[in-house]
């Protein structure tokens, strides 16, 4: 019998899909999209178009591998970080907001809780039947742009039906939210809105969390270099003084360590670069403190944007990541300027970025959903309709 | 007779302020139309949603189909129309049967078999593949009707069935309900309409703020308040209804409201005789002359107005007379 009602349930919520024009819009959307990759061409010339060259485009096989195109520029940036999670997300949100409110909506519950299938049953399964619109649409759109990139481009990866499960994991986080909001509330406005108002603070969250890193990062990059620039400074003073003594007294300035405050006086740049230091090692604190808090408050939520780059981390092999050259970076003349790589600052970035465990990502983002789904269990469970 | 509900003691409170049921007792029996009458907010859509696990109680003690009340399984021998539905409008009426059935656990075949058999029943065949969107009230009750019914269910509760359903509709689902009795199921009726219940109901309960005040079949209800009733054509004073009482010695009058009426608590013409001659002695010309049965009507206007709090709606809130 259980399997006969996850059935009927899982028909019933298919029927209301196919019964919304949002979510055909979205499907004849989708195919547009996947017809638009199979057009697009990737020769030495670079990129085509139908029958057109479109070689004004910066891509060059030279530069930009064929896996690299059609996997991480086309199917994984236009498809799915695009396409499917900003889109079709809003698409699914709008038509899945009513899942939960229209289960236990007056006059609607009563028959259904009067079958033979405990709550928390009934609500898991309705939960998993809200899922079903994305579920649908990037199954879709996965099958076809496989097929549209491997006929076109040749470039045959399976592993682009990760996007499925990822996808699908970043809108259930999200849809956790409406699920409860609905469950409190009983109404799909207030769900709709207070999930998209939550996904506004997660993005915020990300660009918080981007900015801070990126000053943190700076910052580290700053002390470095004026921690070298004094080690350096020190070194050059000590052995000018050194061999200012030996001229002076043959043998005295070998072994002679001249102190701090010799050196200073001897280099006037250096208690610039000292006091710097001190400023910027300050900064680095305050920044740490602030990325570690916007970290702290982005761990409890779901990481919608790390889930969504997990694809690119499967997809693409980091070796096919156009190189970015490295600025030349000039000496300054005044020993306390200081110039940063921004290469460098990116480099660094992304290794932390790429260093948050799988276990963070997608462990505390399920972590989050659960507590959800087991607050609307407890309260379906023990509500009266 | 077999009990198919047998509960006592049900209680349910509402957030410690609203006391909806105060100690239910009820008792149907194996293969009758049972109705449970009562004003608005006596606690009728409440006890019925207690048995479903719909609502839990405060308290409740008694068994459905054997099995203790709260028993999921068992419900895949009930069927349930509630008062107020909304099924999904992108449905047809025979996706709705089927979709229905499954949550019951009707097999496959069977649920396909018994969802045109049940359209044709209550009269919407012609409408199977239409979208419920479609339907008017009365047509939506009728499918709600049959599926209530599509796990051929040995208890059919039926919230207000004939809501909204025109003259026809209302005899074809008495037919219905006569039918599904002749089956041997139990048909438990909630309805406002007493004329209707009266029609077709072996026994009834009536509800009042939560209690069950009276139960029984129509005659033991009745029992004692039916009898002679001489209706004049004017009112019949104080004076001289006690002269005429004084008269019959022996033989109770039954209260009515009436003024125009006297009503004695007797079946035998011959005991009522000198009424009429007492009446004419004291110049009253009589109208009408005959045996009267309260109707259901009236015993439920009665058992409302002796219930302190009878004619006001809402369930009984802490704290107020019982």
């Amino acid at each position: 019998m259980i399997l006969m009602q996850t059935k009927a349930l899982f028909i019933d919520a298919y029927r209301e899909l196919n019964a919304k024009k949002l979510f055909w819009i979205s499907i004849v959307l989708s195919a547009l999209l996947v017809v638009l990759f199979a057009s697009i061409g990737y020769d030495e010339d670079g990129v085509s178009f139908l029958w057109m060259n479109v070689s004004f485009l910066p891509f060059r096989p030279s530069i930009v591998s064929r896996e690299f195109f059609y996997l991480e520029i086309l199917f994984s940036g236009i498809g799915i970080r695009f396409w499917l999670t900003w889109v079709i997300t809003i698409l699914a949100l709008v038509s899945t907001a009513g899942v939960i409110p229209d289960l236990i909506a007056s006059g609607t519950i009563e028959t259904t809780l009067s079958k033979p299938i405990s709550r928390t049953r009934l609500f898991l399964t309705k939960y998993c039947t809200g899922l079903m619109f994305v579920a649908l649409q990037v199954g879709a759109f996965s099958i076809g742009s496989f097929l549209a990139i491997g006929i076109r481009g040749g470039v045959w990866e399976p592993n682009l039906f990760l996007a499925i499960p990822i996808v699908l994991a970043l809108f259930s986080f999200l849809f956790s939210v409406s699920a409860t909001i609905g469950m409190i509330t009983r109404a799909a406005m207030p769900a709709l809105l207070i999930t998209c108002l939550l996904w506004a603070v997660i993005f915020l969250m990300n660009i918080a969390d981007a900015s801070l890193l990126m000053f943190k990062v700076n910052s580290e990059i700053l002390v470095e270099q004026r921690e070298a620039r004094i080690v350096e400074i020190t070194e050059n003073t000590t052995r000018l003084i050194r061999s200012e003594r030996n001229r002076e007294e043959p043998g005295s300035g070998d072994g002679y360590e001249p102190s701090m405050e010799e050196i200073e006086t001897r280099n006037q740049f250096l208690p610039q670069i000292v006091e710097g230091l001190e400023d910027d090692r300050e900064d680095l604190r305050q920044l740490t403190f602030w990325h570690n808090l916007i970290f702290t408050v982005k761990t409890v939520l779901p990481k919608t944007v790390e889930t969504k780059d997990l694809l690119s981390k499967h997809l693409v092999d980091p070796s096919l990541y156009p190189e970015r050259e490295r600025n030349q970076v000039e000496e300054p003349e005044d020993p306390n300027t200081f110039v940063i790589d921004q290469a460098e600052t990116e480099k660094r970035m992304q290794e932390e970025m790429r260093g948050r465990s799988l276990l963070w990502v997608l462990g505390t983002s399920f972590l989050f959903e659960g507590v959800l789904v087991l607050f609307c269990l407890w309260r379906f469970n023990r509500r009266d309709f | 007779m077999e009990a198919v509900i047998d509960v006592q003691g049900v209680e349910k409170m509402y957030r410690r302020r609203v006391h909806a049921l105060r100690g239910v007792d009820l008792r149907v029996g194996s293969g009758e139309i049972f109705g449970l009458l009562g004003p608005n907010g006596a606690g009728k859509s409440t006890l019925v949603k207690v048995l479903l696990t719909v609502i839990r109680a405060t308290k409740c003690q008694g068994t459905l189909l054997g099995s203790k009340v709260g028993d999921k399984s068992v419900l895949s021998q009930v069927g349930y129309l509630p008062e107020h539905h909304n099924f999904p409008k992108y449905l047809t009426s025979r996706q709705l049967l089927r979709h229905f059935g499954a949550m019951s656990g009707v097999q496959r075949a069977q649920r396909n078999r018994k969802a045109d058999e049940l359209l044709e029943v209550v009269g919407m065949k012609e409408w199977a593949n239409a979208k419920l969107g479609s339907y008017s009230k009365g047509m939506r009750q009728r499918v709600g009707l049959a599926q209530a019914l599509m796990n051929d269910p040995k208890l059919v509760i039926l919230d207000e069935p004939t809501d909204g359903v025109d003259p026809i509709g209302r005899k074809d689902i008495r037919e219905v309900l006569i039918r599904l009795k002749d089956e041997g199921r139990t048909v438990f009726l909630n309805s406002h309409l007493l004329s209707e219940l009266e029609m077709v109901c072996d026994r009834v309960a009536i509800m009042v703020h939560g209690l069950v005040r009276q139960q029984g079949t129509i005659e033991e209800l009745t029992d004692g308040q039916s009898g002679f009733a001489v209706r004049a054509m004017e009112p019949i004073s104080e004076e001289v209804r006690n002269t005429v009482v004084a008269r019959m010695g022996g033989v109770e009058s039954v209260h009515t409201n009436d003024p125009n009426e006297l009503v004695f608590a007797t079946s035998d013409a011959d005991v009522a005789q000198p009424v009429i001659d007492a009446l004419r002695a004291n110049g009253v010309i009589i109208r009408q002359f005959g045996f009267r049965r309260p109707s259901l009507e009236e015993l439920f206007v009665k058992a409302v107005q002796e219930h302190p709090d009878g004619a006001r709606p809402g369930a009984q809130r802490k704290g107020a007379r019982s």
